[in-house]
C-alpha cells in the first residue's frame, strides 16, 4: 500500500518534470499572433439594415439579453410611429448564435472577428445606428502574424502560420 | 569608507545582513517566486509571467510586484486588533529570517559559533507560526481565524517529527554544532548515511512552509488566503515572503545536515568563505526549487490527510531514523 502510493508520487513528479522540460506551450501569443478562424465561426455579429423586417425575434430569443430592440429615432419621426430595430450589447453577448439562427431574413450574420476588447463600457453597446456600420476593425500595434490552430495527436494544439 | 567596508565583511555583520541573511533572502524571494510561477506555467503548457522584461522571460516580474505592494495602500479594517494586526507581519518576517544568524557559511566564517547552533536554528524557526495564529485571531475575520487554526493544526503535526529527524543527524555526528556537522561530512554526505531522516525532513520542510501539497493554511480556493485574508499592500508582501524565507532557512539547514554543507570544497579554499558560501547556497537553492516545482504537480491535501501523514507516517519514520543513526553510531563507532 505504502509502496504503491510512493510509486504513484514518483510517477506524478516524473510527469510534471517531463512537461516542464518539454518545450511545448499551448498559449496563443495574441496580439502578436492572431488566429484565423474556420468557416462557421461565431464571432461578432453583422447587421443588415435594409433586409431587416424589424420583427423583434432576435431580441426575443436572446438568452443573455444582449440583443434588444431600440427605438430608431429618424425612422420613427418620419413614420410618425415608433420603429424599433435591434441593437447588441457585447458586455452580455455569449455568442450563442440564436439570434443569427432565428432571423427570418438572414439579416444577422456572424463574422470571424472576435476581438471584443474596448476601452469603455459604453463602446461595447451597439445601438442600431452603430450596429449597421458593421464590426469594428481590430487595431494592432504592428501587423500580427496570422495563425491557424491545428489539433495534434501528440501535442494537443499547435499554431501554424497561414499566408 | 575603508572601515565601513571591512566592517561589512566582519562575519557578525555579514552573516545577518548579506549572506545567508536578509539581502540574499530578499533577492532569493524575487527570483524564486518568479521561478515558481514560471515552472508551474511550463508544466501546464503556459508561459507564466512574460511581459515584464520580455527578453528574459519576465524575470523582473517580482520587482514590479514588489513596487505594486510598496505603493498600494495597506488597508487596515476598522474591526481588527490594530497593534497585533500591524506588528505581526513584521514579526513574522523577522522571525522567519532570524535563524540565519546561527547558520555558518564556512568552517571559519560564522556570526557566532555555539555548541547548540542546530538547536538555536530549529528553536527560532518554530517561533514564526505563532504569529500566523495571532494574525488569524487579530484579523477578526472568519477566514483568517480558520487559516490561523489550520496553521496551528499543521504546526503540531510537523514540528515533532521534523525535530526528531534533524536531531537524528545530531545523534549520528555526535554534535549539535552545525560547523562540526558539516565538517563531519567531508566524505559521505548525511543523506546517504540516513536517507530516512533526509526524506522525512524534506517533506516536513515543505509542510512547514505551506508548499504544495500542504498549502493548507492559505488554501486560496477554500478560505481566501487563510490568516492573510485581510492584509494588503506591503503588509501582505511581508507575510507572503515570510514562508519563502522560512523555506530558505530550513533549506540551508537541510543542506548542512544532509548535503554536506559547503563540502566538497578544496582544502586551500576552505578559509575563504566565498566558495563554501556559494556551494551552500546552490544546494539550498536546489531544495527550494524542488519545493516550488511541487506546486505544479500536486493538488492540496485535506487537513486531515496532512495530519495523518504527519502523525502516522512521518513521526514513526523520524523515530526510525533516530534508531538508524544509533545503529550506525554503534556499528561504526561514530561517524
Ligand atoms: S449571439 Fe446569442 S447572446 Fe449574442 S446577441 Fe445573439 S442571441 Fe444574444
Ligand atoms: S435582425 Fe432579423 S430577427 Fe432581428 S428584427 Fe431584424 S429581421 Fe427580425
Amino acid at each position: 500500500m505504502a509502496v504503491e502510493r510512493t510509486i504513484r508520487h514518483i510517477k506524478a513528479l516524473a510527469t510534471g518534470a517531463k512537461y516542464m522540460l518539454g518545450g511545448h506551450r499551448l498559449t496563443l501569443m495574441y496580439p502578436d499572433d492572431v488566429q484565423e478562424f474556420p468557416d462557421g465561426y461565431r464571432g461578432m455579429i453583422e447587421y443588415d439594415w435594409n433586409t431587416c423586417i424589424k420583427c423583434g425575434l432576435c431580441a426575443m430569443v436572446c438568452p443573455a439579453d444582449a440583443m434588444k430592440m431600440y427605438v430608431s429615432k429618424e425612422e420613427s419621426e418620419e413614420g410618425k410611429r415608433p420603429v424599433r430595430r435591434p441593437g447588441i450589447n457585447y458586455t452580455r453577448c455569449i455568442f450563442c448564435g440564436f439570434c443569427v439562427d432565428i432571423c427570418p431574413t438572414n439579416s444577422l450574420k456572424f463574422t470571424k472577428v472576435h476581438d471584443v476588447a474596448f476601452y469603455t463600457f459604453e463602446e461595447q453597446i451597439f445601438p442600431p445606428e452603430k450596429f449597421r456600420e458593421g464590426v469594428p476593425k481590430p487595431q494592432y500595434d504592428k501587423k500580427p502574424r496570422r495563425v491557424r490552430a491545428i489539433l495534434d495527436e501528440r501535442r494537443g494544439i499547435r499554431y501554424e502560420p497561414v499566408e | 569608507m575603508q572601515d565601513l567596508l571591512s566592517l561589512i565583511f566582519e562575519p557578525y555583520v555579514f552573516v545577518p545582513l548579506i549572506f545567508p541573511g536578509i539581502t540574499v533572502a530578499f533577492l532569493l524571494l524575487l527570483v524564486i517566486i518568479w521561478l515558481e510561477r514560471k515552472m508551474a506555467a511550463k508544466v501546464q503548457l503556459r508561459y507564466g509571467p512574460l511581459y515584464v522584461l520580455k527578453p528574459l522571460g519576465g524575470a523582473i516580474q517580482m520587482v514590479a510586484d514588489l513596487l505594486r505592494y510598496l505603493f498600494q495602500e495597506p488597508i487596515i479594517p476598522k474591526t481588527v486588533d490594530k497593534l497585533a494586526f500591524i506588528l505581526t507581519p513584521a514579526l513574522l518576517f523577522g522571525m522567519a529570517y532570524l535563524p540565519t544568524v546561527a547558520i555558518p557559511v564556512s568552517p571559519t566564517f560564522y556570526a557566532f559559533r555555539s555548541d547548540l547552533s542546530l538547536l538555536i536554528v530549529l528553536a527560532l524557526s518554530t517561533l514564526a507560526p505563532i504569529f500566523t495564529v495571532v494574525m488569524g485571531w487579530a484579523s477578526n475575520n472568519k477566514f483568517s481565524l480558520i487559516g490561523g487554526v489550520r496553521e496551528g493544526y499543521i504546526v503540531v503535526s510537523y514540528e515533532i517529527p521534523m525535530f526528531l529527524s534533524a536531531l537524528s543527524m545530531a545523534v549520528l555526528y555526535g554534535s549539535l554544532d552545525l560547523v562540526d556537522i558539516a565538517e563531519a561530512q567531508k566524505g559521505l554526505w548525511g543523506i546517504f548515511l540516513n536517507p530516512v531522516a533526509a526524506i522525512t525532513m524534506l517533506v516536513l520542510m515543505y509542510m512547514s512552509t505551506s508548499k504544495f501539497p500542504f498549502e493548507i493554511p492559505e488554501a486560496e480556493s477554500e478560505i481566501v488566503a487563510g490568516a492573510y485574508t485581510e492584509y494588503s499592500g506591503i503588509l501582505y508582501g511581508l507575510v507572503m515572503g515570510a514562508s519563502y524565507v522560512k523555506l530558505y532557512v530550513l533549506s540551508l539547514v537541510f543542506s548542512i545536515l544532509f548535503l554536506g554543507g559547503w563540502n566538497p570544497v578544496p582544502g586551500f579554499m576552505a578559509n575563504d568563505p566565498l566558495l563554501p558560501g556559494v556551494l551552500l547556497f546552490i544546494k539550498a537553492f536546489i531544495i527550494i526549487v524542488i519545493g516550488a516545482f511541487l506546486r505544479a504537480v500536486y493538488p492540496r491535501f485535506r487537513i486531515d490527510q496532512a495530519m495523518d501523514l504527519g502523525w502516522k507516517t512521518l513521526l514513526p519514520l523520524s523515530i526510525i531514523s533516530i534508531f538508524i543513526s544509533l545503529a550506525e553510531v554503534m556499528i561504526m563507532g561514530g561517524a
